[in-house]
């Protein structure tokens, strides 16, 4: 079995923010005496990846996610704990580490503005020290794959968001980094450029065995990328592994879609009525009660259509997030 | 009447809290400030110094002064409107402006003056500090202190008026860097900030006559020096009064066609 | 020689970046000799009032102007673009992209952006003090060229350290890009030799802000006006700085990514 690509053990960052009340006292004082506050942005984290894996990183706002792919790429000195990527010590920054990984952010640019993404493109090859065959054979693929042939004499701030995106994409890419560190690359794009990168990433992993971390608060791209997932919040893990096991485990309840005539019917003997539209009532019911509520319906009214579904994993996540770290499988269904 | 002294307080007090942010922008801009009449003063003095202590009716105590009281008026009637209306279509929040019931030039005025009370007292320290450096000598006329108010209230009206006027250039022009350069170059030469406008050559000062920029800076200047007769200060005073006039008229128009304008573009 | 190498790189990034723009040529080409003739001008003013200023000739004050032009240009080529890109990035975020190529940190910032229009400035500049010393009738031999040059890079050298060591303080403080308006207000003295300036002002134009180093002591390389002493310790201080301001970037960057101090 091959090393994993990514080692993290207890890993922790803490920074120390200043407090300071509004009104002009206050300011005063804080100039002889300062309030300081410790704020824990990760806070004993460990997992680790295996070459070739797709890992999505899931989380809200301000859970770490940004600051663990920090650190994993050398931007950030963690406080505590150990960290190793394709071996090195990330935070070393040693060359030969720097030229095997890459970081995409969305909505930031690393393309120059006025120029032709072309340029900035050689720009990079500079500074990676790639051969012109191995430039020209890279970029030819990944112009191939996200279709770029078009875009890259115009200047970059004459193409579209998602124009741009792709060239940024592009540029990360061009010396075939091991370890693909994204950072809500889809953030801001509208639906079609969503999908397309989301292709993009999936077929450049099956092409080239990158492994890639994916952060992001979007579901949809956690599910269509990876198998894996960690759900991150507050800085501590709350879940790593398949996408479809976090949502049974984090689950007690399924969704009842139950088309009538209209919604005339009083549902809330059968569980909670999430809504009620044009006939269509949908209904949270404890997993356990599925099968006779169900039973119930079908008897009791006159229903066009029933369906039984898991609950859309937004829902889920959201309900991971207010537990925190206590899975609801110790409470029970209920 | 009300209503604009109330704006003018808000504006006034949105200014206060907004440099008490930026101390640090505000002392280099005073730096900026004090440093170009300092440079002057220092190349004059020893201009003077080597040709026998006075030179064109100057005599080094008496350039000392003469600076000094550059840099302070200029102070009190500088403008920065020409880069902030640059600014304002560029990114344009000039909609916003134009969408008030109100002529954006008072909240402009207010923004203004209100920077000049906060660094208003650092300049007259700076300029306290240089005074024991430099031993300035002044002539000191009671009535020409006493006119030197008005003059001064005036001459920040007139060159307000005027920059304001040019700043529209930015509806029709996006080189407004190289006209603003002009502006200043002009300025430089005519409204004596170089040199006292004695000491310049005669097709100079005939020019300077005609541009109303010696009203702006050399004349109060000049008259807080004591350096004019009343018959002297009272023509000052009338070109002024003349310049803001036509200043008042000049801006109707091209307010009203630098809308027209903008507007035509798209907000 | 990857600083080289990157050195073209970076530069035609910065010409490609503004050739489309011809008109743009027209108008700074415009807007430098203004500025030239603005200072001939004001030379020309306070001249015909005297001969000798503080020592100096006419022709070796327009020399100095001369040099004025050349280094302002030169520092507005790569120097202050490039300082005020990097301020910018640190605000933005853009920073971490630098930081994640295999390349030293510092040379990728100090090359970012090149204003090539300011090139006209250098070209000026040095248009000018040919003029100058030619009416001058000074035979400027190989050896006070060297000099020159020499200081020049001194002078350089010191600014940009200056200017690195001004940027660097964004990662301690927010608003920076103010500060580096400092040295534009200052470096406005560098058109008069500053030892025409007060003992005090003197030292805040040599030691604080450095525009002696950056414009007086090359001219007075190419004028025959410098000292041994000056010039041993315009280099001293070139290489001084240059090591500082290098420890000093080193610590902002550990401090930027949060290393235990």
């Amino acid at each position: 079995m091959a090393p994993p690509v990514i080692q993290v053990r207890d890993l922790h960052k803490t920074y120390v923010v200043s407090e300071r009340e509004p009104g002009i006292r206050a300011a005063l004082t804080s100039l002889v005496r300062r309030k300081t506050e410790q704020v824990r942005a990760v806070d004993g984290i460990s997992f680790e990846l295996a070459p070739g894996e797709i890992v999505g990183f899931l989380g809200p706002n301000g859970a770490g996610k940004t600051t663990t792919l920090k650190m994993l790429s050398g931007l950030l000195h963690p406080t505590s704990g150990e960290l190793a990527v394709l071996g090195y010590t990330p935070w070393k920054r040693e060359r030969s580490f720097l030229r095997q990984i890459t970081l995409v952010m969305g909505q930031r640019n690393q393309l120059v503005w006025d120029i032709p993404a072309f340029d900035s493109f050689e720009l990079n090859r500079a500074i990676y020290r790639l051969s012109s065959a191995d430039y020209r054979r890279t970029l030819d693929e990944l112009s191939a794959l996200l279709d770029l042939e078009p875009l890259l004499r115009k200047p970059v701030r004459n193409l579209s968001l998602g124009e741009r995106m792709k060239c940024e994409v592009a540029a990360a890419l061009l010396h075939r980094p091991q370890v693909v560190f994204l950072d809500e690359p889809t953030i801001g794009l509208d639906v079609t450029m969503q999908r397309r990168l989301r292709a993009f990433i999936a077929e450049y992993n099956r092409r080239y065995g990158a492994t890639v971390l994916l952060t992001s608060h979007y579901m949809a791209d956690v599910q269509a990328l990876c198998r894996r997932v960690i759900v991150i919040h507050h800085g501590r893990i709350l879940f790593d592994g398949d996408l479809s096991a976090l949502v049974q485990r984090f689950t007690a309840h399924k969704t009842i879609v139950v088309q009538l005539g209209d919604c005339s019917d009083d549902l809330r003997a059968y569980g909670e009525v999430v809504s009620c539209e044009d006939g269509r009532a949908t209904l949270r019911v404890p997993k356990a009660e599925t099968a006779r509520v169900t039973e119930r319906l079908l008897a009791d009214l006159p229903v066009i259509d029933l369906t039984v579904e898991d609950p859309p994993i937004e829902e889920v996540i959201e309900r991971v997030f207010e537990q925190e770290a206590t899975p609801p499988a110790a409470a029970g269904a209920a | 009447m009300r209503a604009f002294l109330e704006l003018y307080t808000q504006q006034f007090k949105t200014t206060f809290a907004a440099m008490l942010q930026y101390r640090a922008s505000l002392a280099i801009w005073i730096i900026g400030q004090v440093l170009e009449p300092l440079v002057y003063l220092v190349v004059w003095s020893v201009v003077s110094g080597s040709q026998g202590g006075q030179v064109g009716g100057f005599t080094t105590a008496e350039f000392a002064a003469y600076f000094l009281a550059l840099m302070l008026v200029n102070h009190i009637t500088y403008t920065w409107i020409m880069w902030e209306y640059e600014y304002r279509v560029r990114e344009g929040s000039l909609s916003f402006a134009l969408l008030r019931p109100v002529h954006p030039i008072h909240s402009d005025v207010a923004d203004n003056v209100s920077s000049k009370v906060i660094t208003l007292p650092g300049m007259l320290l700076v300029a306290a500090l240089l005074a024991l450096i430099f031993r300035p000598s002044v002539t000191v006329l009671p009535w020409a202190l006493v006119a030197a108010l008005p003059a001064l209230a005036l001459a920040f009206l007139l060159r307000f008026l005027l920059e304001w006027t040019l700043a529209l250039a930015a509806f029709w022009t996006t080189r407004v860097s190289a006209f603003n350069q002009l502006y200043f170059v002009a300025l430089l030469f005519l409204s004596g900030q170089i040199a006292p406008l004695s000491l310049m050559p005669a097709w100079i000062q005939t020019i300077a006559s005609i541009f109303p920029f010696r009203w702006m800076i050399s004349f109060p200047v000049e008259l807080l020096l004591g350096r004019l007769t009343p018959r002297e200060a009272l023509v000052g005073f009338a070109a002024q009064a003349i310049w803001i006039a036509l200043g008042l008229g000049l801006i109707r128009l091209v307010w009203r066609a630098g809308v027209r304008v903008y507007s035509a573009v798209g907000a | 020689m990857s600083l080289l190498r990157l050195l073209w790189i970076f530069f035609r990034v910065g010409v490609m970046g503004e050739l489309a723009y011809r008109v743009n040529f027209i108008v700074r080409l415009f807007q430098s000799l203004l500025e030239l003739g603005t200072a001939l001008a004001g030379l020309a003013v306070v001249f015909a009032y005297t001969d000798n200023l503080g020592g100096w000739r006419p022709d070796e004050i327009v020399a100095l102007v001369g040099v004025y032009f050349l280094v302002g240009g030169l520092i507005g080529l790569v120097i202050q673009p490039s300082m005020e890109a990097f301020i910018e990035s640190v605000r933005e975020g853009t920073l971490d992209f630098t930081l994640t190529k295999p390349e030293d940190a510092q040379l990728l910032v100090s090359l970012r952006d090149v204003e090539i229009w300011e090139l006209i400035d250098v070209i000026l500049g040095f248009g000018v003090l040919t003029v100058a010393l030619v009416r001058l009738g000074e035979q400027v031999g190989a050896g006070q060229a060297a000099v020159f040059a020499v200081m020049l890079l001194a002078g350089a050298a010191i600014v940009y350290s200056f200017w690195l060591m001004l940027a660097t303080l964004s990662f301690w403080f927010v608003r920076v890009e103010n500060i580096l308006v400092i040295f534009q207000s200052m470096y406005e003295a560098g058109r008069w030799p500053i030892s025409l300036y007060p003992g005090w002002l003197r030292f805040g134009l040599t030691f604080l802000v450095p525009v002696a180093f950056a414009v007086t002591v090359p001219a007075e390389a190419l004028t025959g006006r410098l000292d041994t002493t000056t010039l041993l310790g315009a280099l001293a201080l070139a290489a001084l700085l240059l090591l500082g301001s290098r420890l000093f970037w080193r610590a902002g960057l550990r401090r930027y990514s949060g290393a235990s101090a």
